[in-house]
């Protein structure tokens, strides 16, 4: 019902809106009748038929929709006569109009005309104010509270002024009035309200931080494994030469015979430990290791001002050899009742 | 989807009666078959079915958004299908009578229901301890376009104007969010506002009108009286509005 009769209250406006110009169209309509009733039956005159002018024909009407689009605005304005400057034009066009793919641009250009037609006419009040949006906004920004001298930071230039922050509420609290909207629930206690996003959050990180963790355990254990040999390699010497350093500061007199400090007589494979950890010391210029009088190793360990820039052209290297056979066999030359090094185990269970 | 299979089973379970229904969930049932269904329950069954409605539709209206039939049929009555009536009519008295509320039905057709505040609102102290909804604001502004500007308005002419109260439709709004989301979605479906395509316009607009959830809430004689106040003029020399609004206070008396 609504839709009939805001069809007729639209052609009415457009009546009222088009004025000379709705006149003027029954009678040309009349006019391109007469001519077509002369091209007779057989209906399409070859000099209607033309492709190059229905083109400048259409291309003219696609030009005139185009300006009518982007010119809105300007042709709502009740200062000029834009629009009846529009359909002028499209009556002198539509003069050389003989088919319908023109006519039917014509149409729609029409359409469009009588569109801001009516918007034209809703502008016109026949009693009673004008309501002008743009005056509204400017009350409600008064009342808002927007305080025009103060610029805001990334205020453009139209939009100059500081709204509050309170501007909505202050516009809500007296609008309300106009409504009669049943009251939703509210806690007494607001500080509920604001309470269920946290816990939420909360719930989703328990869940995501172990897996993520767990995910990050493995690669810390392996690095850790390996440190921890590293570690103890460097410990082991540490500590073995703490043990040459203990030893000779007992005695600098006697030389400590290598053979005697390396070899353990309960394990092979400690003895092969400690050569290749007591290695280190020579190496790091801890400890030296020289021939005494019975053409046997002896090592001491390298004091702190002992050490000579020149001692490395003094260098040597050499490779020892083990096997449980000479293990054996050195134990009874030098008649080796216990290490001299203790094995790393006892030492931290005495620890 | 869901609407489908809901309707479908509906209808099994309610063969007996005659479906003239769309919904499929809903029949007027018979005198006769209202009269078995009060002897078969008693006022007590009765009574709670009825506070059952009354917290459903409470609660329901927290969000705005209006309470269908079908759904208080579906999850509050269901074999108390053919008490409907009485239940709902009780219903609307507990609500007038114990929180000054009223129930309306703001489309007949499809029967979908709103609460609306019975009580005058004063102007001088504030309604509820709470601070006023931001959003009640923006709606005041569309509807009051709308409505002085005979009662639809395309969409460019609330973004523009909203535009100038700083309320770029673009952006996100601290108060509103997404406010092209808000307005042309959160309030359409309040039944605040309509969100409908103008025929024959190429590219596509769109014009705002007033839902039927705002014709029951919204007076507008008084929201005529705060704009004029707000112009610093006379309500009565907007004469149409005027006109309008007195006459539409009339008949929501």
């Amino acid at each position: 019902m609504s839709e009939s009769k805001r069809k007729t209250s639209r052609s009415i406006q457009e009546e009222a809106a088009n004025g000379a110009v709705g006149r003027s169209r029954p009678e040309r309509s009349a006019d391109t009748g007469e001519e077509d009733e002369g091209a007779g039956p057989s209906g399409i005159h070859e000099e209607d038929d033309d492709p190059a002018q229905r083109r400048e024909i259409r291309s003219q009407y696609r030009d005139l929709i185009n300006s009518v689009q982007q010119n809105r605005e300007d042709m709502l304005n009740p200062a000029n006569n834009k629009l009846f400057d529009v359909l002028e034009e499209a009556n002198k066009l539509f003069a050389n109009v003989r088919q319908a793919r023109e006519a039917a641009l014509d149409a729609q250009l029409l359409v469009l005309a009588t569109d801001l037609g009516r918007e034209k006419a809703s502008q016109l009040h026949a009693e009673g104010s004008a309501f002008d949006p743009s005056a509204f906004a400017e009350h409600l920004l008064s009342f808002m509270g927007l305080n025009r001298l103060e610029e805001e930071e990334d205020g453009d230039a139209n939009l100059g002024g500081y709204m509050p922050p309170d501007a909505w509420q202050r516009l809500s609290k007296k609008a309300q009035y106009c409504f009669k909207t049943a009251p939703s629930f509210h806690y007494m206690f607001g500080s509920f309200l604001a309470e269920p996003p946290p816990p939420r959050q909360r719930v989703e990180r328990q869940r995501k931080a172990p897996s993520k963790e767990a995910k990050r355990i493995m690669p810390t254990q392996l690095k850790k494994m390996e440190e921890s040999h590293q570690e103890a390699t460097e410990k082991e010497v540490e500590r073995i030469l703490g043990c040459l350093r203990s030893y000779f500061a007992d005695d600098p007199q006697s030389p400590i015979l290598y053979y005697e400090f390396v070899v353990d007589p309960n394990s092979f494979s400690r003895t092969v430990e400690n050569i290749f950890h007591t290695s280190f010391l020579i190496r790091d210029g801890l400890a030296r290791v020289y021939l005494n009088s019975n053409k046997l190793p002896c090592i001491a360990p390298v004091e702190e001002g002992e050490l000579e820039p020149g001692g490395a052209n003094a260098r040597h290297q050499c490779v020892i050899s083990i096997s449980p056979a000479t293990w054996k066999e050195i134990i009874e030359a030098f008649d080796i009742k216990e290490a001299l090094i203790p094995s790393p185990k006892v030492l931290s269970q005495e620890g | 989807m869901s609407q489908s299979k809901r309707g479908s089973s509906q209808n099994r379970r309610s063969q007996m009666v005659v479906d003239d229904d769309d919904e499929g969930s809903f029949t007027q049932p018979s005198l006769s078959q209202v009269q078995r269904a009060r002897d078969n329950f008693t006022t007590v069954q009765v009574d709670r079915k009825v506070a059952e409605v009354v917290q459903f539709i409470l609660i329901k209206d927290q969000r705005k958004i209006p309470i269908r039939r079908t759904d208080i049929v579906k999850h509050v009555m269901k074999e108390y299908r053919s008490l409907y009536l009485d239940i709902m009519k009780r219903a609307d008295r507990t609500f007038e009578q114990v929180f000054g509320l009223k129930l309306v039905e703001i489309d007949s057709k499809n029967h979908i229901y709103i609460l609306t505040n019975r009580l005058e609102q004063s102007l001088e102290e504030p309604i509820s301890m709470c601070p006023a909804n931001p959003k009640t604001g923006l709606l005041f502004v569309i509807l009051g376009i709308i409505f002085m500007k005979g009662g639809s308005v395309k969409e460019t002419l609330v973004w523009n104007t909203l535009k100038k109260l700083r309320v770029d439709v673009g952006e996100r709004h601290e108060d509103f969010g997404d406010v092209k989301k808000t307005i042309s979605e959160e309030f359409v479906r309040q039944k605040y506002l309509e969100y409908v395509r103008i025929p024959h316009t190429e590219p596509l607009e769109f014009e705002f009108r007033w839902g039927q959830r705002a014709e029951s809430e919204v007076s507008k004689l008084k929201m005529l009286q705060f704009i004029a106040e707000l112009h610093d003029q006379e309500p009565q020399s907007w004469t149409q509005q005027y006109r309008e609004a007195t006459s539409a206070e009339n008949t929501q008396r």
